[in-house]
């Protein structure tokens, strides 16, 4: 049977990130760890980010919601001792601190007299650049730190300047960093007592996660043929060409011949729509590539006189991975999340909204998600749990 | 000492975003033991392939040819000693192998064990294959990534192996947290649909609080006044090849960062014009704001924009293609990021890696073993892990189920 509680339940984190690390913090709270963020009296800046309940300014922040779902929030005033006496109790209280770099109450933190407090703590600190290098100054929000890491370059087409993903994926990637580096060195609390600083910079973050930029630039040439060392944006066609989003009836669908030609080749000969392709110039071994990209273009012919629901179909049921291009308002009538149960309702104050569940599935300990609730309304017993009574 | 050594990981997993969680994984000092046979180590399943390298570094190699009963018992006897058994193949193939959930649960009561399936397990996709284009395709995040009027740019590389290896490394290491406090290992459903469409989040909110459907936004915040906030052209192309062209992207997050901009421009005549005194004004004229940084930058090297800008405060950075990268980012080199593989691969020679970008002050990640060949470690696995003698090991390779 399930247990009722979350893989992380008892788990005790402080949680002082900015966007560079909020993800991370989310990741571990939604697994069911006790994550308290502290905030200054005016609030947390990331509630001001769009986009808001109502389309209004003045209701609770939708980004906010998801990236800081399952905390507890209070409010401190670091410009008192109270205040400071309450951010090291919490920290003190604390089995994991999750930082980054400039963020509320950063300055007012000590790591050393916090270790030599609770020796087993961890502590993940996320800055953009790491604490040496010339760069470690610099400022860089989602779409620079994208720039910088070199997830932008290779995003885009010819008529469009380099492209950010949408959303803050580049920071997506940091936070998963953050969590893994507090999970890792907890795991290593736990066997030897021993706690650590874990430092995590967005900036080879971003760099670790680029799947085919570094192979081409240390094996250009084994991969041939010759392109460079340094691969263009250029839409959606694959670095093997063998990927590419194609105009269907009736919308866009991505299309790829992998992993088994043959099939594809059965198929086309099917529909009666190989074109030229068994023509002896294709059929000589040392004439692979031009044979692949005919196939491309006979490929993009053949689909474009077709439904793009229906191909999409017929492709997976012949277990061809094409993908539908859905725009966002489909994915939110996908009958595989409906069958799977995946949406689930965020109570945001006085709202209740259907939103996104959860990437992964524990057997034992299942996912939960609390109401996202004002900002002191757990302050009480945030205190509580330190020793702190009413008058104090 | 590195922090997860004792875990003991079985990994199924191939291509890319199972094997990036697994390498995660031996990075930090798991001992990761990575299951391959010479039928399956085809195209960018072979040991030899660069893309393969890219993902299996710091893990054993065994070699186990899962069409074969015999290989299948072995498979169950390790499975029966992990801490975690991965794969990321399309449901029900570790089932036809023997070592599915039910079938290992019952005799390793502890073990994780984590499905990376395209789809999860269950409802009219789970059978559906899937490459992260395809996810990217499926989960809006190709038709959200590009520019108005366009579904057909996306993402240029394959971000959501990589969202799904990172978020497979969070699953392994929870679970594992979680069995310390019950004793008892799980199952984990990843769906890397899921992953993907996760990360639409706030759109997601946006779209069922207020029906709003997100479209494409280029390099705008879609949900934020915030601007100029873009990638700009600058001098110094080498060629008319567009992967020589270069860029800068500025991001200017507040009033105080444009009217630093504005400075280092050297308050040009049209950007005192009291529209812009805003970001809602600025937002409202981003066409022409992005036109007249354009025509500056246009003028100047994108090293030269970037550390005016960053000497300023404001946020900008050089859009940096792989050779930037590995030659001429000064915070990749002072930080001996990229790394060359002591020992050469056997078939292609020098290999190379970038490290893990975390930093732990106690227990540091600083061992590097190149990738092995299919079952180079049949032996010192089997013992690990099996107890069996050597010439057990040479005796299920004649037979050809350890290859």
């Amino acid at each position: 049977m399930p247990q009722e509680v979350g893989a992380l339940s008892k788990v005790r984190i402080i949680d002082l990130t900015d966007e560079r690390a909020i993800y991370g913090a989310k990741l571990l709270a939604d697994l069911g760890a006790d994550v308290v963020r502290p905030e200054p009296l005016e609030g947390d800046p990331l509630r001001q980010r769009g986009p808001f309940c109502n389309d209004d300014p003045d209701e609770p922040s939708l980004w906010h919601a998801f990236f800081a779902s399952n905390r507890r929030f209070i409010s401190l005033d670091l410009e008192t001792q109270t205040g400071l006496d309450q951010l090291t109790g919490l920290i003190a209280n604390a089995e994991i601190v999750l930082v980054s770099e400039g963020a509320f109450g950063t300055s007012d933190l000590d790591l050393d007299v916090a270790m030599r407090v609770n020796p087993a703590l961890v502590w993940i600190e996320c800055s953009s650049f790491g604490n040496e290098g010339p760069w470690k100054d610099y400022v860089a929000p989602d779409l620079v730190a994208g720039a910088l890491g070199g997830s932008v370059s290779t995003t885009g087409d010819v008529d469009t300047p380099p492209l950010k993903a949408f959303g803050d994926l580049n920071f997506v990637v940091s936070g998963c960093y953050t969590a893994i580096a507090a999970l890792s060195a907890l795991y290593h609390a736990k066997e030897t007592g021993q706690g650590q600083r874990v430092d995590v910079p967005v900036h080879q973050c971003i760099a670790s996660c680029l799947e085919h930029v570094f192979m081409w630039y240390w094996y250009s040439d084994l991969l041939g043929p010759a392109r460079g060392r340094a691969l263009e944006r250029r839409g959606s066609l694959h670095w093997s060409n063998m990927y590419v989003v194609m105009q269907a009836v009736g919308g866009t669908i991505m299309v790829t011949p992998t992993p088994d030609i043959d099939a594809q080749l059965t198929w086309l000969i099917e529909a009666d729509e190989f074109g030229d392709l068994f023509e002896p110039e294709y059929q000589d071994p040392a004439n692979q590539a031009q044979f692949m990209a005919r196939l491309m273009e006979v490929l993009r012919t053949f689909v474009g006189s077709k439904d793009v629901e229906a191909l999409f179909l017929e492709a997976q049921s012949r277990h061809a991975p094409y993908g539908w291009v859905l725009p966002i308002e489909k994915v939110g009538e996908n009958p595989q999340l409906e069958a799977r149960d995946w949406w689930h309702p965020y109570s945001i104050g006085e709202h209740v909204v259907k939103g996104p569940g959860t990437p992964y599935r524990f057997s034992q300990t299942p996912w939960q998600m609390k109401p996202y609730v004002e900002t002191d309304v757990d302050a009480k017993r945030v205190l509580q749990d330190l020793g702190w009574d009413n008058d104090r | 000492m590195r922090p997860l050594e004792g875990i003991k990981v079985l990994d199924f997993t191939h291509v890319l975003a199972g094997p990036f969680a697994t390498r995660l994984l031996g990075d930090m000092g798991a001992d990761v033991v990575k299951i391959n046979s010479i039928a399956r180590a085809t195209a960018i399943n072979a040991t030899n392939n660069p893309y393969y390298t890219m993902w299996n570094r710091n893990k054993r190699a065994l070699a186990l040819d899962m069409s074969r009963d015999e290989a299948k018992r072995i498979g169950k006897d390790l499975c029966a000693r992990a801490d975690v058994v991965i794969d990321n193949f399309s449901v029900g193939v570790l089932d036809r192998w023997g070592v599915g959930y039910d079938l290992v649960s019952a005799v390793n009561p502890e073990v994780i064990y984590v499905q990376m399936s395209g789809m999860g397990q269950g409802g009219p996709w789970s059978d559906f294959v899937t490459y992260a284009p395809t996810i990217h395709a499926l989960s809006g995040l190709t038709h959200l990534t590009g520019v108005e009027g366009r579904q057909d740019i996306g993402i240029g590389f394959s971000y959501n192996d990589h969202a799904a290896g990172l978020h497979g490394a969070v699953a392994m290491l929870a679970a594992i947290q979680a069995r310390r406090l019950t004793g008892k290992g799980q199952r984990v459903d990843l769906s890397q649909f899921e992953v993907g469409v996760n990360l639409l989040g706030p759109a997601l909110l946006d779209l069922f609080s207020n029906g709003r459907a997100a479209r494409p936004a280029g390099n705008r915040l879609p949900y934020d006044e915030v601007a100029p906030h873009n990638c700009y052209p600058c001098a110094g192309a080498t060629s008319d090849d567009i992967a020589d062209e270069r860029w800068v992207a500025i991001a200017c997050m507040s009033d105080d960062q444009w009217q630093e901009l504005c400075r280092v421009m050297g308050e040009p005549e049209w950007s005192s014009a009291p529209v812009y005194d805003t970001a809602a004004g600025r937002v409202a004229a981003i066409d022409e704001l992005d036109r007249q940084i354009g025509r500056w930058t246009a003028q100047l090297d994108a090293v030269e924009v970037m550390v005016r800008c960053q000497a300023a405060g404001i946020p900008a950075g050089v859009v940096q293609n792989s050779i930037d990268l590995a030659e001429n980012d000064p915070q990749i080199a002072a930080s001996d990021f990229l790394m060359t593989f002591d020992e050469p691969n056997p078939v292609i020679g020098t290999t190379y890696g970038d490290r893990l970008p975390l930093t732990f002050s106690l227990t540091p990640c600083d061992t590097y073993t190149r990738v092995r060949d299919v079952g180079e470690d049949n032996v010192s696995v089997l013992s690990d892990w099996l107890g069996m003698d050597n010439e057990d090991v040479v005796k299920g390779e004649n037979a050809g189920y350890f290859v």
